[in-house]
């Protein structure tokens, strides 16, 4: 950094590069990024991912479809149904697969439940970053095992649940699935009142949050943000009700938006959204019916005849793509995922410079960046 | 299926491929394109449109601007490798205040990986295009901050998801770096 006369003082000023992460417990994984920082003014900041790049496109292609299923939850490993269901859906669409109700039922259940759980995960560590170090993050985990435990009674697996399948679901759940749903719901509703009570009305929480890090609509948009990000700064893009699939289209919720696009509104669009979620789940435990899970014809080796397809689906952190291109066979020619986090963070620049350091930290936690996801 | 076929038939002919594309917004697509030698084709889903790469941008411009498709939203921007045949490099558009959805597709030869930069006309090209630059192998002319993303800096002359190259091949290199180090110390070449 060159050196330079401050224009309000008389000295010289040097502007000081303060390299973070990439193993910083604030980062949510391993992400790096260096601050230009003038006093405690930050001038610039320059992100570095690609420590978690593991080839993951690469390897979809030597994988057949039903291997694949494994692979995605270890992209988004905070929302792995959600990051199923963008696959999924892309090979039934080019397999022209019809998934029987009871199927679409269950993966929605899934799905929002799974929704409520990342942001559970993040009220949890954002909480950390703002300073409530440790309450938040009990408090969040203890909800969040809730639902990982019933996760765990239905798929075998607390975090690689690799349970849907092209057509369907991989085996039936639990005979006693609806109650204990019901369950799990009584247990997060009390859940998000203790984070009301521990977050959202504290005032020092607020202090730290309102009017920092924001930005607007339109910047949110060339950036290509969506999710809580570009909600909160008032765009109502949320693909469950823009290209409603499964059954979102029969389901009645609302869109949480916000207004200024600040760090305290994403992070109210997420506590507002695990509302919805609840509400959404139990429509779906009503309409639930017994039936078959899997079309009534599967081949043994599912393959797809030559086309192509761009899946996209409304993950907790926003729209996760799935571009999917087929040369016929059983392997996908090309899969390219679009991470709602990979545009989310290119938007941390703009969002970044020109706040304080410690606000820095802030804004990075209220992207609630999963780098699984980031790097692939 | 490519752009020469496109350019010499034009978008009238063709009546198998029109009624296909009948209640899609591929006329207003071409109506937005004028002056852009663009030919659609059906898909699943959204419909795909093919622009020369010599008139992409203009053409990607042409789309953000028109005020009655409005794509302010690049979803996703990637490349496909179809070895001999060439790459394609695929933008997913999205118009947040219409709810339209398009393909664009810009085709390049083996022998020449150059395209014009999206980035001027969305930010959110950035990303994404550094990280096509250093899986394919695509320069993308103009480009703000053409560094490597994902892969390490110094990693410029392999490109990872191409189909020539074997999934394997970055470990091999790896270890035998490691078994004979170019160096005397270790150091290697940043002596």
């Amino acid at each position: 950094m060159a050196t330079q006369v401050h224009p309000d003082h008389e000295f010289d000023v040097q502007d000081l590069m303060i390299n973070m992460g990439p193993q910083h417990p604030s980062t949510h994984g391993v992400f790096r990024m260096v601050l230009v920082v003038d006093g405690e003014i930050v001038r610039d900041v320059v992100p570095y991912i690609g420590y978690m790049h593991r080839g993951g496109e690469k390897l979809a292609e030597t994988m057949d479809y039903r291997q694949g299923i494994g692979w995605m939850d270890r992209t988004e490993y905070l929302a792995q149904f959600n990051a199923e269901l963008s696959y999924v859906m892309a090979v039934e669409a080019l397999a022209e697969l019809q998934v029987p109700d009871r199927a679409q039922w269950i993966r929605m259940i899934l799905c929002e439940l799974n929704r409520i759980l990342s942001h559970f995960m993040f009220t949890g560590a954002f909480g950390t970053d703002v300073g409530v170090f440790g309450t938040a993050f009990t408090y969040s985990f203890r909800e969040r095992e809730v639902i990982q435990d019933l996760f765990e009674e239905i798929t075998g697996d607390r975090m690689m649940y690799a349970y849907f399948r092209p057509g369907g679901l991989a085996w039936e759940v639990p005979d006693n699935f609806v109650p204990r749903v019901r369950e799990v719901l009584k247990s997060v509703r009390q859940g998000i009142k203790d984070m009301n009570g521990l977050l959202t009305d504290n005032e020092v929480f607020r202090a730290r949050t309102v009017g920092v890090g924001a930005i607007s609509a339109a910047d949110a948009t060339d950036w290509g943000c969506t999710g809580p990000v570009l909600r909160s700064t008032g765009v109502p893009l949320d693909l469950r009700r823009t290209e409603p699939y499964l059954k979102y289209d029969e389901i009645d919720f609302d869109v949480i938006t916000g207004t200024t696009g600040d760090v305290f509104e994403r992070f109210t669009c997420r506590i507002g959204e695990m509302w919805e979620s609840i509400r959404i789940v139990e429509q779906c435990l009503e309409r639930l019916e017994p039936g078959p899970i899997m079309p009534d014809r599967m081949p043994r080796m599912l393959r797809t005849p030559p086309g192509e397809i761009y899946m996209r689906t409304e993950a907790p952190r926003g729209e996760y793509g799935i571009y999917l291109v087929s040369k016929g066979g059983n392997r996908p020619h090309r899969l390219k995922i679009r991470s709602s986090c990979f545009a989310n963070l290119q938007a941390l620049r703009d969002m970044t410079i020109g706040s304080y350091v410690a606000d820095a930290v802030v804004i990075l936690g209220s992207l609630d960046i999963v780098l699984g996801e980031v790097d692939r | 299926m490519t752009t020469d076929d496109g350019a010499q038939q034009g978008s009238e002919s063709g009546a198998a491929a029109s009624a296909a594309l009948d209640g899609t917004i591929w006329p207003e697509v071409d109506r937005a394109l004028a002056g852009v030698t663009a030919t659609a084709e059906p898909s699943v889903l959204d419909v795909i449109v093919w622009i020369p790469r010599d008139e992409i941008v203009r053409g990607l411009r042409a789309l953000k601007h028109d005020a009655n498709l409005k794509f302010d939203y690049l979803r996703s921007l990637t490349c496909v490798d179809n070895e001999e045949e060439g790459m394609d490099v695929v933008y997913h558009l999205y118009s947040i205040e219409h709810g339209y959805n398009l393909t664009v597709k810009a085709h390049l030869p083996v022998d020449d990986l150059n395209l014009d930069s999206a980035t001027p006309v969305w930010r959110a090209a950035n990303w994404y295009e550094r990280e096509a630059a250093e899986m394919f192998g695509v320069r993308f002319r103009g480009h703000p901050d053409p560094r490597t993303l994902l892969m390490p800096e110094d990693m410029t002359d392999t490109f990872p998801l191409r189909k020539d190259h074997p999934l394997a091949e970055i470990e091999v290199l790896q270890g035998e770096a490691l078994a004979f180090p170019s160096g005397a110390g270790g150091g290697g070449e940043e002596e």
